[in-house]
């Protein structure tokens, strides 16, 4: 169902929601963001609120709060879209984010193709500065925050959150070996937090109305709204809010989707359905959402649509681990093999959707251990059943 | 592009930044945007500046697909290949603006005016084809608007 809370056309005023968090207590902050299971929007879906405890919690003089502003899934542009109207809410919820962790420095890392958005978030920072939301001394108080702006070069890999943090820190972005978590050892070692653009804008309206109210959004036991970037063949392509845990067949007729063959949720590494269960849930319990969901009608060439993602992958992946760099180049073989005739049926097939099993438990972080969903999905429910061996 | 030489670019990226192994992204990004591309000179002086060995600068620029360490023109055009592009037609966008320009994606025009790449996907599915030609987004495009825009660059 739809349900606008961050697009809403009625936004609390500016600096209320900070300045409701900086009467309570750090700890308060981090435990009302846990309560309101606000899980992360970038698409992993990991509970922000317990990242917040935990880096609150943890030793260490220097903490720091980074927004993961590297929005490179297919399909996702709800976070270019949230910057563009709403930076002061996301700065807002950062400063709050570094309330709760002990924090003063909050990073935000932009990725590369948005540079059109930098002075879009200068211009903010600089209206929250005027406004003592931002800097030194917040509202007379002695808490003080500020952000910068780190710049991405081009690596869909840097959206890993620990490949971000090799990015700032002047690095290959190449995902770190985990633990120790960013919690604990993050940023230059210190205990950071980094959450997407959506997550920290959600903030300022869970601290001014309460998890309760926050966990009354969802649907069927999720909580809060999100948001959805829907491209590919519907009338209506943009960025639409609906209830947490609403279904996908919702989304689809908002958004002017006729004749649907099959629907990719999550991007490239996400889950591909056909067109028609629509009752299929937008939720971390289903469809895990991270923001991309894009339609393809009856006439796409499904593996058409699989050569182009494996062909992104292979593009992006870090090299780093076997499984990825080798395993994505075999399954753009295998793509181009059934393509020219030459790999067909199931037993045929059965080597690659082992190798892709493989690469979803061998990879090192989650572009390797997703980036075969397509190739399986579409394997299964459009190429073996167009052969008539149709899969579940 | 500017005509400044890059020692003066690096310096003033370490005043800036530092110079250690943090600010190598950072000041390469900024050669990279004002000069178009690394040179193999410019990646040693990085490495000099920063304190790590040229190896490591090397490693670090050629990571990224905005950082170049081949000599690009002066315009920057970034067409988006990936699926909402290309359901949309970004094939033939690319097939005419290599055609008008005379070169594949990946070259320069021998003026040296325009280097034209394709992209991983830019966020403008909801506008698709797009493409960036240098910071500015352009979207809806069709062969005929694409290849105006491009001839519009000086």
């Amino acid at each position: 169902m739809k349900k606008e809370v961050l697009l809403s056309a009625n936004q609390p005023e500016l600096g209320s929601a900070l300045r409701k968090a900086a009467s309570m207590t750090s700890a308060d902050v981090a435990f009302e963001v846990r309560n309101a299971k606000l899980q992360g929007r970038g698409g992993a879906g990991f509970p922000a609120g317990v990242k917040w405890v935990l880096a609150g919690g943890a030793s260490g003089a220097q903490k720091y709060v980074v927004c993961n502003a590297d929005e490179g899934e297919p399909g996702t542009f709800k976070d270019r879209i949230l910057i563009e109207k709403y930076a002061d809410r996301l700065l807002e919820g950062m400063a709050i984010a570094g309330y709760a962790i002990g924090a003063d420095t909050g990073l935000i890392y932009l990725r590369a193709e948005y540079p059109y958005l930098v002075p879009v978030i200068e211009e903010a920072a600089s209206r929250l500065r005027q406004a003592g939301l931002l800097g030194r001394g917040i509202m007379g108080g002695k808490f003080s925050f500020d952000v910068e702006i780190r710049k991405g070069a081009g690596a869909y890999v840097c959206g890993e959150e620990t490949a971000l943090l090799e990015s700032m820190e002047g690095r290959r972005g190449e995902p770190r070996n985990k633990p120790p978590y960013p919690v604990n050892s993050g940023f230059r070692g210190c205990p950071t937090i980094i959450n997407n653009v959506e997550t920290f804008i959600a903030v300022p309206h869970i601290i001014l109305n309460g998890a309760d109210w926050f966990l009354a959004l969802g649907e069927g036991g999720d909580s809060g709204t999100k948001l959805f970037s829907i491209s590919g063949d519907v009338e209506r392509p943009g960025v639409y809010e609906l209830a947490m845990g609403s279904k996908i067949g919702d989304l689809l007729d908002l958004a002017g989707a006729v004749d649907v063959q099959a629907v990719q949720v999550g991007g490239a590494s996400g889950k591909t359905i056909p067109g028609s269960d629509r009752d299929r849930v937008l939720s971390f319990r289903d469809l895990p959402p991270g923001g991309s969901v894009i339609v393809f009608d009856g006439s796409r060439d499904m593996l058409g649509v699989l050569e182009n993602f494996m062909e992104f992958f292979v593009h992006e992946s870090c090299g780093q681990c076997t499984p990825c760099r080798e395993g994505n180049s075999r399954l753009l073989d295998a793509v181009h093999a059934i393509r020219a005739g030459s790999l067909s049926g199931r037993e045929a097939l059965a080597p690659y959707l082992d190798l892709a099993e493989t690469m979803k438990q061998g990879s090192k972080c989650g572009f390797g251990q997703t980036s075969s969903n397509c190739f399986v999905d579409i394997v299964n429910r459009f190429v073996l059943k167009a052969d008539g061996q149709g899969g579940n | 592009m500017s005509g400044r030489p890059v020692s003066q670019i690096i310096e003033e990226g370490a005043a800036r930044y530092g110079r250690n192994q943090e600010a190598v992204l950072r000041i390469l990004t900024d050669v990279d945007r004002e000069l178009g591309s690394v040179s193999e000179e410019a990646m040693a002086a990085i490495a000099k500046c920063c304190r790590v060995s040229s190896a490591e600068v090397q490693s670090v620029a050629t990571f990224y697909s905005f950082i170049s360490t081949k000599p690009r023109g002066r315009h920057l055009v970034r067409l988006c290949r990936t699926i909402s592009c290309s359901m949309k037609g970004s094939a033939g966008i690319l097939a005419a603006l290599e055609k008008d320009l005379g070169i594949a994606a990946g070259q320069t025009t021998p003026d040296g005016r325009i280097t034209l790449e394709t992209t991983s996907c830019i966020g403008l599915c909801d506008q698709s084809p797009a493409m960036l030609v240098d910071d500015t987004p352009h979207s809806r495009l069709t062969p005929e608007t694409a290849c105006e825009i491009v001839r519009g660059l000086k």
